[in-house]
């Protein structure tokens, strides 16, 4: 059986383990959150090299692309390189074809998602692939990373200005402590209680909430009024925090397990592990191929 | 070590930056603060007020500050000339300030606006 976990700087609330069968292969999946703690993230990943085929960084990004540029989050990068021998992999990869594709897929098969639907992206720069996707199916996009991030309340309105503004930022942002701009840990848990209210207007404008879980949670108003949310990461007890919002569609971009959603992370580390080469060698055609082959497919949820 | 006229020259440059670009007006029209700029090695104390997006400079220091950014003069100057960028030595702990986390992520991400490539 091939194993595969993810280590997250998430809470240990989340914590996770299944096992299913990927292409007739056996894969244990599991996720165990580190609360925040740096060093004990760093602890657990050497625990775990060499002994898994392969391993995903949750709760942080490594990889930011904006275009053909890719800009390195320090602190991630510190996690990646306490790994020696096994495959570790962030997510960035798949995001960038999966996410790409669940927006084509949606635009094509549901009346989700078309031309000149209001869409908020609560940040955009950890997923351009899905930003580019809606840009250029015509939706209209407010990107929201400077509000959500740096509490700017300015909307970005295309591709174009995000891409100038995330040249300008980014090769420094990646250097800040990573809790400096995405909660971690127990802020997983709670809302910014001034910001849900000085931000509710761009979640009550738009038909569809894109993006990160836990930011599009801990920002997200009461009295929604039937909205959808495009994301990745959610368990049954989000998904009940969705209701009770007022949400009325929860669109997943990753298949589920035992119950919820994994983060791209994991899946990115068990499409390394099924895919048996080195991470730098995988292109987003290997990718595309093998979500192909495995059938995986956005969850569309009624709430 | 730079002098008090090079650390107002600098804030000078920043502030003048900071008001010809009408786009991070526009971003900071709800964040009315004030911030102190205090150096360790110098006599020198200068304040930034923003008000309606627009940021103006006084010197001397401000009661009630918001925000307080304190360095030595050296980086102080580099900073507000644009020379370099505030995260090296904020994380290295040469530069401290002295307020809200939001606040600080912000005053961040304006220094990045007017000088980031």
């Amino acid at each position: 059986m091939k194993r595969v976990v993810s280590v997250s700087l998430g809470s240990a609330r989340r914590d996770h383990r299944v096992q299913v069968e990927l292409l007739g292969e056996p894969f244990e999946i599991a996720r165990r959150g580190t609360d925040g703690d740096f060093d004990r993230a760093v602890g657990l990943l050497k625990e775990l090299d060499g002994k898994v085929d392969a391993i995903g960084l949750g709760g942080i990004d490594v990889f930011l692309f904006v275009r053909q540029k890719r800009f390195a989050i320090q602190d991630g990068l510190r996690l990646m390189e306490s790994v020696k021998i096994t495959p570790v992999v962030d997510g960035s990869g798949l995001k960038n074809t999966l996410e790409r594709e669940v927006v084509r897929i949606l635009a094509r098969e549901t009346n989700l998602i078309k031309k000149g639907t209001k869409v908020l992206m609560v940040s955009s720069v950890d997923r351009f692939g899905m930003a580019e996707a809606l840009s250029e199916l015509g939706c209209d996009v407010t990107f929201g990373d400077l509000i959500f991030t740096a509490g700017i309340p300015y909307p970005i309105k295309t591709v174009e200005e995000l891409e100038e503004i995330a040249n300008k930022i980014l090769p420094e942002i990646a250097k800040m402590p990573f809790h400096m701009i995405y909660p971690t840990g127990k802020k997983q848990e709670s809302q910014d209680e001034a910001k849900v209210q000085k931000f509710a207007g761009y979640y009550q404008d738009a038909e569809v909430i894109a993006g990160d879980f836990h930011l599009i949670r801990r920002f997200m108003p009461s009295g929604l009024k039937g909205q959808t949310i495009l994301t990745n990461t959610t368990t049954p007890e989000d998904i009940a925090f969705l209701k009770e919002k007022g949400v009325g569609t929860l669109v997943t971009t990753t298949p589920v397990y035992g119950g919820r959603s994994f983060g791209t992370n994991v899946m990115e580390a068990a499409l390394v592990a099924v895919l048996g080469k080195p991470w730098a060698e995988i292109t987003p055609d290997d990718y595309l191929e093998l979500l192909e082959r495995l059938n995986f497919r956005p969850r569309v949820l009624n709430l | 070590m730079a002098t008090h006229e090079e650390i107002t020259e600098s804030l000078m440059v920043f502030t003048e930056n900071y008001n010809k670009n009408e786009r991070l007006k526009i971003m900071n029209k709800d964040w009315n603060r004030i911030v102190v700029v205090q150096a360790t090695d110098v006599e020198s104390l200068h304040t930034l007020t923003l008000v309606d997006g627009v940021v103006s400079l006084k010197e001397g220091k401000a009661n009630n500050p918001d925000l307080t950014v304190i360095s030595d003069s050296e980086t102080l100057a580099d900073i507000f000339y644009g020379d370099i960028t505030p995260t090296g030595p904020y994380n290295n702990g040469t530069l401290r300030i002295i307020g809200s986390e939001d606040d600080i992520i912000r005053l961040d991400f304006i220094s990045l606006m007017i000088w980031g490539e």
